[in-house]
């Protein structure tokens, strides 16, 4: 993977700068600098949770275990690869969504424990939109999608669906709810970015939606 | 796995919607190949933002007591340069038979706490015994408008002084829960949550059961609608190795339990300082 070009353009903001500076005291072991990211995290967390496992017990578990492992994986965290926020909140959305998937006992679990290539850390567009990244403009994001994109990325995100199972729920064939999904996170990112989506990706032929 | 299809799956990728071995697939084909896949950070950074179109919701103030729980027992055996004391402590057995009252069998009770989150909770119970200094971390930080959170600090001091023992309870999923000490002197304090307010004469009577030996009753309490309860119970000396377990009775004064049992676990000894 070659970084682009979005990845100068990364600006930490202060509170990247902060909790880069707690992750750090984390790995040395400091109670502390975990509480001090729980304090700031712990209800984007637990929502997360709960909105993917509609069990508040379940959700419980899930942060409990999520900032656990961030406890024992800080030295993992690679800087310039993303927020402390984002690698945070990965690890929860990962979490609840083995534990839906643990619930559904003919789906095998992803091997979690080994880290993903360097490659594959994604990088965020936070930094760049912070400042009218909220609630109401990622809603306002969603709403730019097609009710049929929106619909496979939620039983993605949220519903901790596989792409066949989303096929499978929907009645539709493989190849569209992969599209779907795709074009629905190029027009979520041209909503957030206004940066154009990637027309080079976009315009690529088979993708068509529907 | 080629190009063509890594391209094909990065947006299943990056929503975490493949399978795993699919999954598998992309991790290797991107960790070698020489070629540009810029598709997974262009789509890949959209996902955080997802997080936030969530409607946001407040955990209960326990949950956080928990997390740092678990955080200071994992310290806690980095420390010692073992593995959490808490697996390797088996649950005292009950000989079968033995009991009038069936309950249930070792091997009933261990399926019942086979979820990790148990053995992370006593493991941090432990943990915070032995961490001596550390645990006042714990201790001076209760949410105080958290009545469990409160009941869990005060238990934690009986737990700190020497020659007590500790005990996880838990009950069903999501049910009856909570945390006892027991001192040096055989009094037991506990702290419960999740329970169902009693009504009437009913009580709760705590139970203490030696390995092979009948349940023995210590003390009752009742309990208001938060479902939280805070008892010191001194009817039977107990003492490390016993199981301590809870029922619902319709008054004080129940000689034999009535099933079932909402809430056990067996009391513990911390391990020897790190």
């Amino acid at each position: 993977m070659s970084d682009t070009g979005e990845m100068g353009l990364r600006q930490p903001s202060p509170a990247d700068a902060a909790d880069r500076d707690a992750l750090g005291r984390v790995a040395d072991g400091q109670l502390e600098a975990l509480e001090s990211l729980y304090d700031r995290y712990h209800v984007m967390a637990y929502s997360i949770a709960l909105r993917i496992t509609n069990d508040s017990a379940l959700a419980e578990d899930v942060v409990q275990e999520a900032f656990l492992g961030a406890w024992r994986n800080a030295a993992r965290y690679i800087e310039g690869r993303g927020s402390v926020k984002t690698w945070l909140l990965s690890i929860v959305h990962h979490r609840a969504v083995d534990s839906t998937r643990r619930r559904r006992p003919t789906t095998e679990l992803p091997e979690r424990d080994a880290p993903p290539p360097a490659a594959l850390t994604l990088p965020d567009i936070w930094p760049e939109v912070s400042g009218r990244l909220d609630g109401e403009a990622v809603r306002s994001a969603l709403g730019t999608l097609s009710d049929v994109q929106r619909e496979a990325i939620e039983l993605a995100y949220f519903g901790g669906l596989t792409q066949q199972e989303i096929a499978a729920r929907t009645g539709t064939p493989l190849g569209t709810v992969k599209s779907r999904m795709r074009l629905g996170l190029l027009a979520m990112r041209h909503a957030l970015l206004g940066d154009g989506g990637g027309p080079e990706l976009g315009d690529q032929a088979g993708w068509a939606d529907r | 796995m080629n190009c063509d299809l890594a391209r094909e799956l990065a947006a299943g990728y990056v929503l975490g919607a493949l399978d795993p071995s699919e999954e598998r697939a992309v991790h290797d084909h991107l960790a070698s190949c020489k070629e540009p896949h810029p598709e997974y950070p262009e789509l890949g950074s959209v996902v955080p933002a997802l997080a936030e179109a969530v409607e946001l919701v407040q955990p209960p103030a326990s949950l956080k007591a928990r997390v740092m729980a678990a955080a200071a027992a994992d310290l806690a055996a980095r420390r010692s340069g073992a593995a959490p004391a808490a697996p390797a402590v088996p649950a005292p057995p009950v000989a079968p038979g033995e009991s009038v009252v069936p309950f249930p069998s070792a091997e009933e009770r261990e399926a019942r706490r086979s979820r990790g989150s148990w053995v992370l909770r006593i493991a941090a119970v432990l943990a915070i015994v032995a961490l001596g200094a550390s645990n006042a971390y714990l201790l001076t930080r209760p949410t105080p408008q958290d009545p469990f959170a409160v009941a869990v600090a005060r238990v934690l001091e009986v737990a700190r002084q020497p020659g007590s023992a500790t005990a996880i309870l838990k009950g069903e999923e999501g049910g009856p829960s909570g945390i006892a000490a027991v001192a040096a002197d055989g009094s037991v304090v506990m702290a419960m949550e999740n329970l169902g307010a009693t009504t009437g004469t009913e009580v709760y009577e705590a139970w203490v059961i030696a390995p092979g030996g009948d349940p023995v009753p210590i003390g009752g309490f009742q309990v208001g609608a938060d479902g939280v309860a805070l008892a010191t119970m001194t009817g039977t000396p107990a003492e490390s190795g016993v199981t301590l377990a809870l029922t619902r009775e319709a008054g004080p004064g129940a000689t034999t339990p009535t099933l079932p049992i909402v809430s056990a676990g067996p009391a513990l000894s911390p391990p020897p300082e790190a």
